[in-house]
């Protein structure tokens, strides 16, 4: 069976996962094309007007899948992290694309909720119940491909790591929109045209400590700020997407923090207008009124 | 003298609200909507992308501050919503802004409230204030739904609201449990004072929502008024008693469906809790789909997140059951104007519609 798996959302908080799992088992995993403008443009006829932009881009990458795939591998998504949510949007993302976009194609969908029960045995269930694996290849199915995806996430931790000795510029945002390639890559290429060495922030710890944000990912993301060092990192870029409501409270909570660090904040909004010239500039003023400020401090 | 203590708009229920602030010890400070000067301040605050209802809350506990108020009160959640974190950034706002007001919970913080830990009420007037703030619950669930059923019949536009506006602020004077259920018992002896044509057979509509929206006059333009003058019966499924009683497991005057109730009906179109009040959004609307209503209103500030991602949902059981939905989203940039030329729209079509199903009934 051919399962299309859209690159957004899910795809980036679990990186590998999905394809390896459905390839395991004997299917053939269809990842849709990484996200452009055209992305974008299909979805907004269809999808609803209000919603954030990582959304548009899903519905516009389940579009592309659909006379591709026999069917669309879309979870239902309570929790990532044990006793934490996530967005309302992920909870209510299969029944929302089960409606409108993806009304006459077929869904594979789990409930992936950690708080409840862990994915390994979602997984497991998913593999002999709805795929027809039997036990031995649905166990060895989920073990390696949760490897798998140890793996990458800690490759990734890695690269971000073996970075030479300046001071970085730390990028913050969810995990699909770091690593979507229309959100977040001319920003990216931008500071590398600037000779800026740059941390990606990463996802791969689940132990995090609560701190009073439930959302999981801006947990992770409050920890790296507590613990970010002004020696190592020169600034934070903060990619936010138009209409997202949890950016919208939470860009204002690292703002104090990182006040109260003495390390520069930028937040750069972006939706399906933000023209290149607007983001290039923004970049380069920030990163030059920095380098001129450490000047200062040296004389 | 007695502190003073700013608590939240909640609409009309505001009223009852503060007759239970009283038994805290302290003298409440509210308004039934969050009036222009307010907005104002709330608007310049907050950070721009954050929901109406933040913005609403903050200016209210800014002017709040301006009138030299000492403390506030903030409700909280557990849920997937931002609500969440509005009490810690208003007070982290507040703060920058120099301002001495302080913010406390209500409520999921150990066993006592912090309010109740600061302030200290003696339990017994307290419980009597409860008491008589639950009467007056239900006094104004039924002044809301009298009003609704009398302002789509009345023949003199306009006399059911002002008749309204008088019952609120006497009711606003009771002090005690016995006079408000003497009120009550004579409300719809006042109700019927307004002359109605009884022969019409109005549109009924539903309204469904974000809370603060359905009930914040000041923040939805005053829809539910609109409506009624335009001669529509109107159901706004946001009524306090029906929610305490659910809540707290105590009658109320009357049943509303529970939350697993709700949930239930929703389950072919959603399957989970997506926070808020969205899926009892999916669930009422499938109710008056069945229950034979004209049309629903939804009402949600700009960029809401529960309620925004139902919205497919809700055009899909729109489709299949056959019920127009009018989605509105709120934000201060929204004009009055605006958005009674939308409804009136909408009633037009909604006018023709039903002059189309009686032709094909006949034919």
């Amino acid at each position: 069976m051919r399962i299309g798996i859209p690159r957004a959302f899910y795809y980036h908080s679990y990186p590998k996962l999905w394809e390896y799992f459905f390839q395991r088992l004997g299917h053939d995993p269809v990842v849709s094309s990484p996200s452009t403008q055209k992305t974008l443009e299909t979805a907004s006829a269809h999808t609803e007007t209000e919603n954030c932009l990582p959304q548009k881009l899903f519905d516009g990458h389940v579009i592309s899948l659909i006379g591709r795939v026999d069917a669309i591998f879309v979870p239902r998504i309570i929790s990532i992290v044990k006793k934490h949510n996530c967005c309302p949007r992920f909870g209510a993302l299969y029944d929302a694309t089960r409606a409108v976009i993806a009304r006459d194609v077929p869904l594979i969908s789990i409930e992936i909720n950690e708080t409840a029960q862990p994915l390994t045995k979602i997984l497991y269930r998913l593999a002999r119940a709805t795929l027809g694996a039997d036990r031995q290849t649905a166990k060895l199915a989920v073990k390696e491909s949760f490897s798998v995806m140890e793996n990458h996430h800690r490759a990734q931790a890695d690269q971000q790591e073996k970075q030479p000795g300046q001071r970085k510029f730390l990028l913050l945002g969810h995990p699909y929109t770091l690593r979507d390639l229309f959100i977040a890559d001319p920003i990216i290429k931008k500071l590398k045209q600037l000779n800026v060495p740059l941390e990606l922030m990463t996802f791969g710890n689940y132990n995090i400590k609560p701190s009073g944000i439930l959302w999981c990912v801006f947990n992770m993301m409050q920890h790296k700020l507590q613990n970010l060092d002004p020696r190592d990192y020169a600034g934070v870029i903060h990619i936010s997407t138009f209409n997202c409501g949890a950016d919208s409270m939470m860009a204002e909570r690292f703002r104090r923090l990182c006040k109260q660090k003495n390390i520069p904040y930028m937040m750069l909004m972006m939706d399906e207008h933000t023209g290149k010239a607007t983001v290039d500039t923004r970049l380069e003023v920030f990163v030059d009124s920095l380098s001129w400020q450490r000047t200062d401090v040296a004389i | 003298m007695k502190e003073r203590l700013a608590i939240p708009n909640l609409g009309n229920y505001t009223i009852a609200l503060a007759a239970m602030v009283d038994g805290m010890g302290a003298q409440p400070w509210w308004s039934t909507y969050t009036d222009d000067h307010a907005m104002a301040l709330g608007i310049a605050a907050a950070p721009e992308s954050v929901c109406l209802p933040f913005k609403a809350h903050l200016g209210h506990f800014i002017a709040a501050d301006d009138a030299g108020v000492e403390n506030a009160m903030m409700v909280n959640s557990v849920g997937a919503c931002r609500l969440n974190y509005y009490r810690g950034m208003l007070e982290d706002i507040l703060k920058d802004m120099g301002r001495k007001i302080r913010v406390f919970g209500l409520g999921f913080d150990g066993l006592k409230p912090p309010i109740f830990r600061y302030l200290d009420p003696p339990i017994i007037p307290l419980l009597r204030c409860v008491a008589v703030g639950l009467e007056k619950v239900k006094a104004i669930d039924t002044i809301e739904t009298q009003t609704a059923y009398t302002r789509a019949r009345e023949i003199n536009t306009g006399e059911t609201s002002l008749l309204m506006e008088c019952c609120l602020r006497e009711l606003t004077q009771i002090k005690t449990k016995k006079d408000v259920r003497l009120f009550h018992q004579d409300l719809s002896r006042r109700f019927a004072s307004v002359a109605i044509d009884k022969s019409r057979s109005p549109l009924r509509i539903a309204l469904i929502g974000e809370v603060s929206l359905l009930r914040d006059r000041q923040l939805n333009q005053n829809l539910e008024q609109i409506l009624g003058h335009q001669g529509v019966e109107t159901k706004n499924f946001f009524l306090l008693g029906g929610e305490i009683g659910n809540t707290f497991g105590i009658s109320m005057g009357y049943k509303k469906q529970t939350a697993k109730q709700l949930a239930l009906i929703a389950k072919p179109y959603l399957g989970c809790e997506v926070g808020g009040h969205a899926r009892d959004s999916v669930a009422h609307t499938i109710n008056c789909a069945k229950a034979g209503f004209d049309a629903m209103v939804h009402v949600c500030p700009a960029g809401c997140m529960p309620e925004v991602s139902i919205r497919p949902i809700l055009q899909r059981v729109s489709q299949d059951l056959d019920i127009p939905i009018l989605e509105m989203s709120f934000d201060e940039h929204t004009c009055s104007l605006g958005v009674a030329t939308r409804v009136e729209a909408f009633l037009d079509i909604l006018k023709s519609r039903r002059q189309r199903t009686k032709i094909r009934r006949f034919a």
